[in-house]
């Protein structure tokens, strides 16, 4: 800038229009003032600074913000030369001030330039810095630096905020590792040697434990810088917290986890599980396991695809279905036996189970949980088992039987060949043998008309039976059967009150009782029968889990060798048994109690060690009409 | 002619078993249980023992082992209808054990009886 004016010193003989043009030319705008501050010189540059044409203020004195511009120039002019920066208006001017020598005056030049294009991309800078700064602050995102010579470690303010620490605390990398978590110390040695090694590190993830004792995650990228040749100097990297961020990732890993087992749960689990819901206007299905898909052949998309109606024989619901979709409808738990039909055509006989998933309160359920079983080779079993439980008790009998049947036939046989021998001598004594041998046969009748009702294999069919007859005829059955030393004392003190059962049942029952006590007592000894009726209140009820009121009581009971907790605990499944080998299958008890559970009743054993065994059936008593 | 003591609680073959006994002329006193016989026997004399082995209170067998036990070698016939808890095949068995002279199985024939007692008392 001095270049133009010490040319326009030296070139004197400069015409004032050559100045003039001279100034013009300039690109700055130039204004010289006189001693008194007048404006002795300005080029056209200068017009918008001073508002004026340059004619105009020649010999005047500047007003407006331009004199502000010659005040300042003024006030620092104690050196020989300032520069200073103002804007005016919208524009941004760098301004130099310098005095002239010209001749024996004193005049000041001021040369401003426009440089608002620089100072608006200035700012530009310090803007998007500031806003980098906060940017970084709310991302908990520092920036450090490592010094390899000195192993000095610069830290923003961020990364100190990061750390809770006070900014300017020294930090090496031997003390910044005594705050790292013990179990990611080896992981930030790997990382800092990689450091070392000139290797970038991309997202090292590590804890650190603060002053405070919080423990932080902390996310660490960071590249190694080169000088100008080519040598490492430093590296350069950022230190994210990503603490928060870090327990969402846990929780969400957790959530995954439990979400993951409980599938895998649901898969390994050996009943079929559904999941139904109710949002449309027929139940639709969620999800089904592998179970499921096993019975059914469907998976969950084709069977929320079809529908419930794909499981239903023919196509349509039947009575039993209708049932199931029914209690969805109403939103209530329920059990169901149907008939299901799978996708290759085949059927197979289904528990369903079905409860309602609640989410709100009081509010009816639009999700439901589906348990399918394949019962079709249990009830098979069922049925045989107890069929076989049968044929057993029917062997246990048939001594008894035979006995019954020989004592018949006996005076039948005997009485007919006598009768023969003096038929015309004593027609009256004839006629008495004839009284016996019918009286006989129709015995037999009755022995061979009980053996086949029991063993028949037809469902039992329950009815209001007069159950003191019907305990007092399988007590008729049962007492030949018994070893000699058991005497049996019956009490059938119940009068002619019906019961609900079936009697070729109620004999099993008592066959098996009776026959347990015996052999409890090594078959010798006493054996108590006793039918009454009883008043069960509410309390005994509740364990018998039975409802309180009017029931029958068959009670037998020994003084047998009794039964430990751990026996008496076992003795409702099946072939568990205390019997020797080949002496019973150990079907009894189960048997009697899941006909007794056929019937609605209750069965209860107690027993003690040496004392003896008392079994009391629960029978339900007929209601009148 | 024979004095006979027939224990049998069955009241149908108890006649039965008389009816056949009184044509070959023996006399018959019955019991209806082990018990009843045992009283009987220690107030008369009897020639033969006729025994149900099943029977409610004192069975056949036990009689058995009372007599024997007693030392009386009165002859002793078992009739068998068959036995609880356990195969008809044991009774014969069991019957000799305790000293019976002959067991025979209901349904019997009059003759087989009549030659079970013929048996028994000529031995």
């Amino acid at each position: 800038m001095n270049a133009p004016v010490t040319s326009l010193r030296s070139k004197a003989t400069l015409s004032a229009l050559d100045a003039q043009r001279l100034l013009d030319a300039f690109p700055s705008a130039v204004v010289v003032f006189g001693p008194e501050g007048e404006i002795v010189a300005a080029n056209r540059r200068a017009e918008h600074l001073l508002a004026a044409p340059v004619a105009t203020v020649i010999g005047q004195s500047p007003d407006g913000a331009f004199r502000l511009f010659r005040e300042r120039a003024e006030r620092i002019a104690t050196a020989e030369q300032a520069r200073f920066v103002q804007p005016f208006g919208s524009l941004w001017y760098l301004v130099e001030s310098f005095p002239l020598a010209a001749g024996a005056q004193s005049l000041r030049a001021i040369v401003a330039t426009d440089i608002t294009d620089m100072k608006s991309a200035e700012f530009e800078i310090r803007e998007s810095e500031a806003r980098l700064e906060e940017a970084t602050r709310i991302a908990q995102l520092g920036t450090y630096k490592f010094y390899w010579d000195t192993g000095k470690i610069h830290w923003s303010a961020q990364v100190y905020a990061i750390h809770g620490m006070l900014p300017g605390a020294v930090i090496t990398s031997e003390r910044y590792r005594d705050i790292v978590h013990p179990d990611d110390c080896e992981l930030f040695d790997r990382t800092h040697q990689d450091q070392l090694d000139g290797k970038p590190i991309r997202g090292v993830e590590y804890r650190i434990i603060r002053k405070d004792g919080a423990v932080r995650w902390l996310r660490k990228d960071a590249r190694v810088l080169f000088d100008a040749d080519g040598e490492p100097y430093a590296t350069f990297g950022t230190c994210q917290d990503i603490t928060e961020a870090k327990q969402h990732e846990q929780e969400l890993k957790s959530l995954l986890r439990r979400n993951t087992i409980l599938y895998e749960a649901l898969d390994a689990s050996p009943i079929g599980v559904g999941v139904v819901t109710t949002d449309s206007e027929s139940p639709e299905f969620f999800y089904v396991n592998a179970e499921f898909e096993r019975l059914t052949g469907h998976n969950t998309s084709s069977l929320s695809e079809h529908g419930i109606d794909t499981l239903t024989p023919g196509g349509e619901l039947g009575a039993g279905w209708a049932r199931v979709v029914q209690t969805l409808r109403a939103s209530v738990s329920g059990a169901f036996e149907l008939t299901c039909l799978r996708r290759d055509g085949g059927q197979f006989l289904a528990q369903i189970e079905i409860a309602p998933v609640r989410d709100h309160p009081g509010r009816d359920a639009t999700v439901f949980v589906l348990n399918l079983r394949d019962i079709t080779v249990d009830r098979q079993r069922a049925d045989s088992l107890l069929q076989s439980q049968k044929m057993e008790a029917l062997g246990q009998l048939s001594g008894g039987v035979a006995h019954e049947i020989n004592n018949l036939l006996q005076p039948m046989l005997a009485l007919s060949d006598l009768g023969q021998d003096i038929a015309d001598k004593d027609p009256a004594k004839v006629r008495k043998y004839f009284e016996v041998i019918a009286s006989s046969g129709r015995k037999a009748r009755d022995v061979v008309r009980q053996v086949l009702t029991f063993a028949r294999r037809d469902a039992p069919q329950l009815a209001p039976y007069p159950i003191a007859d019907l305990v007092g005829d399988a007590l008729h059955l049962l007492h030949s059967g018994l070893p000699p030393g058991i005497h049996l004392t019956p009490t059938l003190a119940c009068g002619d009150a019906h019961a609900v059962v079936n009697p070729t049942q109620v004999s099993q029952v008592v066959l098996n009782l009776v026959t347990n006590a015996a052999d409890a007592m090594d078959g010798e000894g006493e054996v108590a029968l006793a039918l009454t009726e009883v008043d069960l209140d509410q309390v005994t009820a509740a364990q018998l889990t039975l409802a309180p009121g009017r029931w029958i009581r068959l009670s037998v009971t020994d003084k047998g060798c009794g039964m430990d907790a751990y026996t008496l605990s076992r003795i409702f499944e099946p072939f568990f048994t205390t019997k020797l080998a080949g002496r019973g299958t150990g079907l009894g008890l189960s048997v009697v109690y899941s006909i007794v559970a056929g019937w609605g009743g209750a069965l209860k054993v107690d027993s003690e060690v040496d004392k003896g065994t008392n079994a009391m059936v629960y029978i339900p008593l007929a209601t009148d009409g | 002619m024979a004095h006979i003591l027939l224990v049998e609680d069955s009241p149908e073959v108890s006649m039965t078993v008389r009816e056949i006994l009184a044509t070959a002329g023996h006399s018959i006193e019955d019991a209806p249980s082990g018990r009843e016989a045992l009283k009987l026997l220690a107030g008369g004399k009897f020639d033969l023992i006729v025994t149900d082995v099943w029977m409610p209170g004192m069975d056949g067998i036990a009689l058995l082992k009372e007599i024997r036990g007693a030392g009386n070698s009165i002859p002793v016939i078992v009739i068998s209808g068959g036995a609880p808890n356990a195969p008809l095949t044991y009774t014969a068995p069991l019957a000799a054990t305790f000293g019976a002279n002959v067991v025979i199985y209901k349904p019997f024939e009059k003759a087989e009886l009549l030659k079970a007692v013929d048996t028994v008392l000529s031995d």
